[in-house]
């Protein structure tokens, strides 16, 4: 029963983080005008190269905790530029989320790790980010590039929370009917 | 000795950007061989207002649709194959993250840049001063914002050519520094421009101390505290300084200023009993004064408690033998605590002791009787938990002059609620004066109020206001002149603080008349509704919608009034009383005037007769006036009968021939003999015996005769029998000025008549001339000549109510238009009904 209380404990997280991103980008399309009429091209930020394609859902589960660590590198890497170029004196709605995606993501991320610990396989872990990895693809670390790497940043977010939240959700499913069978 | 200069350095710095530059320096990007999009100049930082011109090489095989300078898309020109730029002028400041320009195809955001727009450094106002005598803080005021926020653009500051670490890393506007100087210097600097500021002083006038702390209260007493506090720099011991102390106490607040040599304790007096202070403190430099330092945390200080100041006592007489002794309560700031109570004792010139009474503290009045004693020494304290206040002694001689004192009494006019009074000094009043107001006529527990007045030589003009001065109700105000152990009554007023309109109305409102008078009398309401001076009353008779004044009776002992010649109706009387504020709502009283008896029957009596006898006199100058016009009218001209022959000789019988132009037909009988029969005069007792046989007559075969009757209207000895017919015939037929006329004059036989077949009927009319009665006759009977046979009068029957005694009146002269007698004989005695005789008279009934 406390498996299945976990797995559902980290689905509804799940679903409030993807919320909370979606609200962020949203956040940030405000504060920065051309997002909203043109969306920057690129590639995907997050690519799961390292884990084969995972059969069982629990190593799904283990896929995108892979997936989430990478974006919560890259958000640390994100907040970090952003202060040292505007400082802590801006404090808005995009921050005080901002903060809160990180403080989430970060539980998100310790509850999959305590579901995987309970006997599920998972991938290994990924290598530590360099925030300096990415930022530089087009014509250096100016501002503009910046701002296009912080936004696709937050699509990995949405996307990976999005992810996140089905797999958990589907992980949960399992877990209760494998309890309700060891019940009956 | 505030002395510092500031400087400022406007340098511009930023050289302008040249679009030709740069489009020379990278336009040799646009080769093959860098095939990627990318956008020119980036993240520069410039002035807000400057122009600028941005450049887009577009990827290979990109498309390009346009370019946006935050959301406002701009006109590009295209350059090259891949190149598009442009020019931006009068830019606007940018936000916090700069603004944003791009270039974009058709579904995706190509390329784009930054930049910043804003401002150089507007910072002012360098001040250094030190707070620990030692070390100096530096501190300005930030300015314009620069608009510039990112990190790289924000503006640096240096404080004598070093880093001012508290303003660039904690984004704050003073810097510090170990040692005092004597000239300081602060360099702001951004990309856009830099800013020098100066300031130079002494480090003694420049000294701003810090907040007192462990500010703390010792020997706190009722009157007194003592106030002690520490410093938490040494050097402030020796430093000569001024403190300044706020004391707060019931939303009132005072300052008190202190000096010496690093002041840590005062001493502060003046203080209230049993009152909660609030103090704060901060102390500054004595000598070079600069500012105050910090103010130290609010510290509460609660004084003791202290016996309760004395009470103001008074005494008021409500009989020769009783009063009561008031006090009135203590305030906070004189009761120095809250009070348990009252301590009342009496004492008289025979008895020495006292008998403290204990009052619980809300009294503040207690009972007093004389025992056949005529001075009385009463002591009236007030207690707290401090102790008794000092005891007041009230000795007592007012007892000449009880409420219902003889003195006399004046009138006292209110002004705005208040009373103006004015007395001449009293040699005795060696303790001043005494004013006391209590409501008029009030017994027992009265409110009785009093004010002491110092003393004074000159004469006295107290303007007495007080809240216990009700509008509307009379007051007994007295002045009493204070010495040492007695109270003389002065003066005594009676008067309003403020008159009101009465709330009653006049009571017993009775009218009495007295023939078409009406005596109005009424009695004053009661003194404690009158709520002022009654000026008068007025008396108004009231109509329909209104009331009209008929008297204002200024006199207020006048109440009664005489409303005179009033005509029998119905009155309404109303009365009201009024104030210099106004009349009452009036009282209201009904009376019907009657006609007395003596009136009623001249009216009812005397008047009517009077019009009719008016009428009669005027009726009867009018008929003597028009005599001719009545005779005519009423009693014409009889023609005579033409008798041919000498009628003077009396004998033989009267031989009548009718004449042709006589009004009576006479149907002559050649049988008849005039010698035997003929007209000849019938005694009226046998024409009455014949009258009931005329229809006999009638039937009868003898010659028809003319009956002929006259008579003389008035004359009395016409009327009698005449035996001789030719003195009957004369008087009768040669008469015109008489009023004798023909009726009665029936035919015998209507068969037989000369006229055919009509009967004989009266003369109807003979108001004519002499020449028409023939003709009227001859219409007359031609008209009757529809009709057969004679037919009798019935209107004489109907008109007549007594018609079976007609044939009483026959001989009597009678209309010619009317077949009535007009003097009946039995007239006196048996009056014919006027109506009826109008009647006939003006219709002409036969």
């Amino acid at each position: 029963m406390e498996g299945a209380a976990d797995s559902g404990r980290a689905a509804a997280l799940a679903r409030l983080l993807h919320r909370d991103c979606t609200r962020l980008l949203q956040l940030y399309k405000e504060r920065e005008s051309f997002l909203s009429q043109h969306a920057p091209g690129g590639e995907r930020l997050v690519t799961l190269a390292l884990c084969p394609e995972a059969l069982s859902t629990g190593e799904q589960v283990g896929h995108v905790r892979s997936a989430l660590r990478r974006c919560m590198g890259l958000l640390e890497c994100l907040i970090v530029r952003e202060v040292e170029e505007m400082g802590e004196e801006l404090e808005g709605e995009y921050e005080s989320l901002r903060k809160t995606v990180r403080d989430r993501l970060g539980h998100l991320l310790h509850s999959t790790g305590a579901l995987l610990e309970e006997g599920e396989g998972g991938c290994p872990p990924s290598p530590p980010l360099q925030c300096t990895e990415g930022q530089d693809e087009v014509d250096g670390s100016d501002s503009f590039a910046a701002k296009r790497w912080t936004y696709r940043v937050l699509l990995e977010l949405i996307h990976w929370t999005d992810s996140a939240s089905q797999t958990l959700h589907l992980f949960h499913s399992e877990k209760h009917g494998q309890q309700q069978q060891q019940l009956l | 000795h505030l002395q510092f200069n500031n400087k400022r350095l406007n340098a511009n710095t930023l050289e302008p950007v040249s679009p030709l530059n740069v489009f020379m320096s990278r336009m040799r990007s646009d080769i093959p061989e860098k095939s990627e999009s990318f956008m020119f100049p980036q993240d520069k930082v410039v002035p807000v207002g400057s122009n600028m011109t941005f450049c887009c090489i577009v990827k290979e095989k990109d498309d390009f649709k346009e370019m946006m300078y935050g959301r406002q898309e701009m006109s590009a020109t295209r350059l090259s194959r891949r190149t598009y730029a442009i020019t931006v002028t009068n830019q606007p400041a940018s936000g916090n993250t700069g603004t944003n320009v791009i270039c974009c195809s058709q579904r995706l955001t190509l390329t784009g840049a930054v930049v910043f727009v804003g401002y150089p450094p507007g910072d002012e106002g360098l001040v250094c001063e030190t707070r620990d005598l030692a070390s100096a803080e530096c501190s300005w005021k930030k300015g314009r914002d620069t608009r510039l926020r990112m990190k790289r653009s924000r503006t640096k500051y240096t404080l004598n050519g070093r880093d001012c670490l508290e303003a660039n890393e904690r984004k704050t506007w003073w810097c510090s520094s170990k040692v005092w100087e004597e000239s300081w210097t602060l360099v702001a600097r951004n990309p856009l421009g830099t800013v020098q500021l100066t300031d130079s002083a002494q480090l003694t006038d420049r000294v701003h101390l810090l907040a007192p702390v462990n500010v703390t209260a010792v020997e706190v007493e009722a009157w007194s505290a003592t106030l002690q506090w520490s410093w938490s720099v040494a050097s402030y011991k020796k430093l000569e300084m001024v403190c300044q102390l706020q004391l707060f106490a019931h939303e009132l607040s005072s300052t008190r200023n202190y000096s010496g040599p690093g002041l840590s304790s005062v001493v502060l007096e003046s203080l209230r009993p049993d009152v909660d202070y609030t103090v704060t403190l901060r102390c500054g430099s004595k000598h070079s004064f600069w500012k105050w330092g910090n103010e130290s945390a609010p510290f509460r200080i609660h004084t003791k408690m202290d016996r309760p100041d004395a009470l103001d006592v008074w005494m008021w007489m409500d009989s020769s033998n009783t009063g009561r002794v008031f006090w009135k309560p203590l305030s906070v700031r004189k009761s120095h605590g809250a009070l348990v109570g009252y301590e009342v004792s009496q004492s008289s010139a025979e008895e020495d002791g006292r008998t403290p009474v204990s009052l619980p503290p809300g009294n503040f009045s207690y009972p007093i009787i004389l025992n056949n004693s005529s001075d009385i020494t009463v002591a009236v304290a007030a207690r707290n938990p401090a102790g008794l206040s000092h005891v007041t002694l009230h000795a007592l001689s007012v007892i000449s002059f009880p409420v219902d004192s003889q003195l006399s009494v004046s009138e006292l006019l209110g002004t705005n609620g208040s009373f103006v009074l004015s007395w001449q000094p009293n040699v005795n009043a060696s303790s001043g004066y005494a004013v006391e107001w209590v409501p008029t006529g009030c017994s027992g527990l009265c409110p009785v109020d009093w004010k002491k007045v110092p003393e004074s030589d000159c004469s006295f003009t107290f303007l007495l206001i007080s809240d216990s001065l009700v509008a509307g109700v009379r007051y007994t105000v007295s002045v009493y002149s204070l010495s040492t152990g007695a109270l003389t009554l002065l003066q005594r007023w009676q008067g309003y603080s403020q008159e009101m309109i009465p709330s009653q109305s006049v009571s017993k409102l009775s009218p009495i008349q007295t023939g078409s008078d009406v005596l109005l009398s009424w009695k004053a309401t009661a003194m404690e509704h009158q709520r002022g001076f009654i000026r008068g009353y007025t008396v108004y008779l009231a109509n329909a919608a209104h009331l009209d004044l008929i008297a204002n009776i200024s006199d207020p002992e006048v109440q009664s009034y005489r409303v005179k010649g009033l005509s029998p109706s119905f009155y309404k009387f109303v009365v009201k009383a009024y104030t210099s504020a106004g009349e009452d709502a009036g009282s209201t009283v009904d009376i019907k005037i009657e006609m007395d008896t003596a009136d009623m029957l001249f009216v009812g009596i005397l008047v009517p007769l009077g019009i009719m006898f008016c009428c009669l006199i005027l009726i009867s100058i009018c008929c003597y006036k028009k005599r001719e016009w009545v005779k005519k009218a009423f009693y014409p001209e009889i023609p005579g009968p033409k008798v041919p022959g000498d009628w003077s000789s009396p004998q033989g019988p009267l031989d009548v021939k009718p004449s042709p132009h006589s009004l009576v037909h006479i149907v002559e009988n050649p049988e008849r003999d005039f010698t035997k029969e003929g007209l000849f005069l019938v005694p009226e007792e046998e024409e009455e015996s014949e009258n009931d046989n005329i229809e006999v007559d009638t039937d009868s075969d003898e010659p028809a005769l003319l009956r002929y009757y006259n008579q003389v209207v008035g004359d009395g000895s016409h009327s009698n029998q005449v035996s001789d017919s030719s003195g009957s015939s004369t008087a009768s037929v040669g008469s015109t000025q008489t009023e004798i006329t023909y009726a009665g004059i029936q035919s015998p036989t209507s068969s037989q008549g000369a006229c055919g077949g009509g009967g004989y009927r009266p003369q109807m009319q003979s108001v004519a001339g002499p020449a028409e009665p023939q003709i009227e006759f001859e219409a007359d009977f031609q008209d009757d000549g529809l009709n057969t046979g004679y037919k009798p009068q019935c209107s004489w029957q109907l008109d007549s109510p007594e018609a079976e005694n007609f044939s009483g009146s026959l001989g009597s002269p009678t209309s010619v238009t009317s077949s009535q007698f007009l003097i009946p004989e039995s007239s006196e005695e048996k009056p014919q009904p006027s109506n009826t005789w109008f009647h006939n008279f003006l219709s002409g009934k036969s």
